[in-house]
């Protein structure tokens, strides 16, 4: 373990650690272009220059182990001019266009100006010309004029996607970032190389000139795209509706978490969130009628009450949280319940991308509430093979079997076909669905009540490896439309069976009093990275850091 | 694989010059070069993307980054004239004018219409004591008065 002093503070760190990682570790940040810790190391911008003792010359702080009794000084004047050279140097051929640029407010040529620049142009020449707007893909644009050719994209597809679409052709102030002859950028990580570009060159398509970046919030969740659960940052305007043609969602970032995403995202998972803006319920409905929440949650709760338990039936789903499915579990006890259904396995990867496309089927799994993995990948985590399917339920209400079908969130007309689907409808005596987005099933209900997407409630989901994650709360939902797990506690006030918990960090600790494999855990232990179930094969490589 | 089996060899023979197969990269593709009509078609890039074991990208950055790579269809003869100080200084830019006009070509970087000819610019080729030069084919020819571009160039098939 070598020591090594930067800016005066002593630090023991493992041999081939990098001077700019040992002093990431001491809370210095050396300012970076081409340097990324899920990237190779090149190099190339030189914008990290420090000053080394006995050393005649700047040396890069991000291509540097660091070597026993090694001092280095970030700050002084050796390095202060170093840098503000090299920036120099970086903007001399760039076009200064920040006034229309969208990275513009989040750019580090700005950011390391203001904090290691300042100094007074001496450029008068004329820039050099390149293309201004260069469609890469379906989602990323290129700008060659603003690209300070750190490569950072290029490395990107070429050791994350081996795809190797980018690269740097021709030299010196010619020198441009572009893709090779004839093809196009459309892997299925495309957009992480606008996330990793420290500067204007990529773009994304989906955002561009729809909202400058000083007017996004950004909270963190967790993608509900697959049973990943990629840890991600969501950018969303709330009190500006003539920006981004009225939606709230923006973008969306990757957030790092090394256990579950890394850096990195999949597109799909990315663009999939337009349905939060789009087709949103948002009045409750009975056969089509306006109506409201306490005619129904009153009509629901009669139809339970003077039914036998056996004639009630639940088809949950595996995009609910952890929360609710434990409060249905529990208000419908002696039901017919199951959060499984019939669905085609989606596409997947070996790397971020999974086939089931619910983001908490080990969620249901652990409650009792679905089937075991065919194929079990998890160690055999949670699952028993007596649970119901929804299809069984499915079946069961159309042989005139159940009172009262609640179903959440499915299409039963996609997952079972028309026929089923209003024989269904027919012979139950009650049927209730709640969701998200308008689908052929609201057309059948008896009561449609409008709940929460996923980003508009707290809760959990637990990602295939068995890590839970709190999906936390972007923004509250539309005016009328109520969390499900809010509507589940006032059900059980109604229909006599109350909880003691009123939100969902209260019926989380009930849920891990109750089950073994949650037990110990508290949003607060789970914080923002997540924390494995009990007997989860899910990596543990950090320490989850408390949420604020 | 449209590189000749003969080529193939030779290459396989030159990569054990070096420690790193994909070290011997560039002078593969000179000899693609020559050998290949004189300019690097993107099938040949490919070809020696596969042969070295890279990503196409990578070999199509490395043969743009050295002007001389030619990427584009060169005419029959190419007339190369250094433009570096001692050169520019005894009268490069006349052997240029010259050059242009006899060979037809618009201007350096181009081909003459009848593609005999595709003349170009060239960094300094160590040939400072008898500037100007240019380098036709490969040979140079030194110390030069305009004149002498019409005798050399002519003598040319």
């Amino acid at each position: 373990m070598p020591d090594v002093i930067i800016d005066g503070q002593e630090v023991s760190v493992p041999r081939g650690t990098t001077v700019i990682q040992a002093a990431e570790q001491l809370g210095i940040f050396i300012p970076r272009y081409c340097y990324h810790p899920g990237l190779s190391t090149a190099g190339n911008c030189r914008i990290c220059l420090v000053e080394v003792e006995k050393n005649p010359k700047l040396q890069v702080a991000c291509n540097l182990p660091v070597t026993d009794g090694m001092v280095v000084h970030t700050r002084g004047e050796a390095a202060e001019d170093g840098r503000r050279a090299v920036l120099e140097f970086l903007l001399a051929n760039h076009p200064l266009d920040c006034p229309v640029c969208d990275q513009s407010g989040e750019c580090d040529l700005q950011n390391f100006y203001m904090k290691f620049g300042l100094y007074d142009p001496r450029f008068h020449e004329h820039k050099v010309k390149k293309k201004k707007a260069v469609q890469l893909g379906p989602h990323v644009m290129l700008d060659q004029e603003r690209c300070i050719l750190c490569s950072r994209c290029v490395r990107f597809t070429e050791e994350i996607t081996e795809t190797g679409e980018l690269g740097i052709f021709n030299r010196g102030d010619r020198a441009e970032l572009a893709i090779y002859p004839g093809g196009v950028l459309d892997n299925p990580y495309s957009t992480n190389v606008v996330d990793i570009c420290p500067v204007g060159a990529l773009t994304e398509r989906e955002s561009r000139f729809k909202v400058r970046v000083w007017y996004l919030s950004s909270a963190p969740t967790v993608c509900n795209g697959c049973s990943r659960g990629c840890n991600m940052d969501m950018h969303f305007v709330l009190d500006r509706p003539h920006l981004n043609d009225g939606r709230r969602v923006v973008r969306v970032k990757p957030r790092h978490n090394p256990d579950v995403n890394q850096w990195w995202l999949c597109d799909a998972g990315r663009y999939g969130l337009g349905w939060i803006d789009e087709g949103r319920l948002g009045e409750v409905r009975e056969r089509g009628a306006t109506s409201t929440w306490d005619a129904a949650l009153a009509a629901i709760a009669r139809a339970m009450q003077e039914s036998d338990r056996s004639r009630v039936g639940v088809i949950a789903s595996a995009q609910l949280t952890c929360e609710e499915l434990f409060l249905i579990r529990e208000i419908f006890d002696g039901a017919r319940v199951s959060a499984a259904v019939p669905e085609e396995p989606g596409a997947c990867d070996d790397f971020l991308v999974e086939s089931d496309k619910n983001p908490n089927t080990q969620g249901a799994r652990l409650l009792g509430m679905a089937g075991p993995v065919i194929g079990d990948t998890t160690g055999g985590l949670g699952g028993s093979a007596d649970v119901p399917d929804g299809q069984a339920i499915a079946q069961a209400a159309r042989s005139g079997e159940l009172d009262v079908l609640w179903v959440f969130g499915h299409d039963l007309v996609e997952l079972f076909g028309a026929e089923s689907a209003h024989e269904i409808a027919q012979n139950v005596g009650l049927l209730v669905f709640s969701g998200t987005n308008e689908n052929a099933t609201v057309e059948l209900a008896q009561w449609v009540v409008p709940t929460a997407a996923y980003l508009e409630k707290d809760g959990t989901f637990v990602n295939c490896e068995g890590r839970v994650q709190r999906i936390g709360r972007v923004f509250a939902p539309p005016a009328g439309v109520r969390e499900d797990w809010s509507v589940l506690l006032e059900l059980a006030e109604r229909s006599g069976r109350p909880r003691d918990s009123h939100e969902p960090r209260t019926i989380f600790a009930a849920l891990a009093a109750a089950e073994a494999a949650f037990a110990g855990l508290t949003y607060e232990s789970i914080g923002t990275l997540g924390a494995p179930v009990a007997g989860s094969a899910a990596r543990v490589m950090s320490k989850a850091e408390p949420t604020p | 694989m449209a590189l000749p089996d003969e080529l193939l060899a030779e290459l396989d023979e030159l990569i054990l010059n070096y420690p790193d197969r994909r070290a011997g990269l560039i002078p593969a593709l000179h000899r693609c070069q020559e050998e290949l009509g004189g300019w690097l078609s993107p099938e040949i890039l490919e070809d020696c993307a596969e042969y070295f074991d890279m990503e196409p990208v990578e070999v199509y950055g490395v043969a743009s980054f050295y002007p001389m790579f030619h990427l584009k269809p060169v005419g029959k003869h190419v007339v190369g004239v250094c433009r570096n100080v001692s050169c520019e200084l005894r009268g490069a830019s006349d052997i240029t004018s010259r050059v242009c006009r006899v060979t037809g070509a618009q201007a350096p970087g181009r081909n003459s219409t009848d593609m005999r000819f595709y003349v170009e610019h060239l960094e300094c080729q160590g040939a400072c004591a008898d500037a100007p030069m240019i380098v036709v084919d490969g040979v140079y020819h030194e110390n030069l008065e305009p004149d002498d571009v019409d005798t050399i160039l002519g003598e040319l098939s």
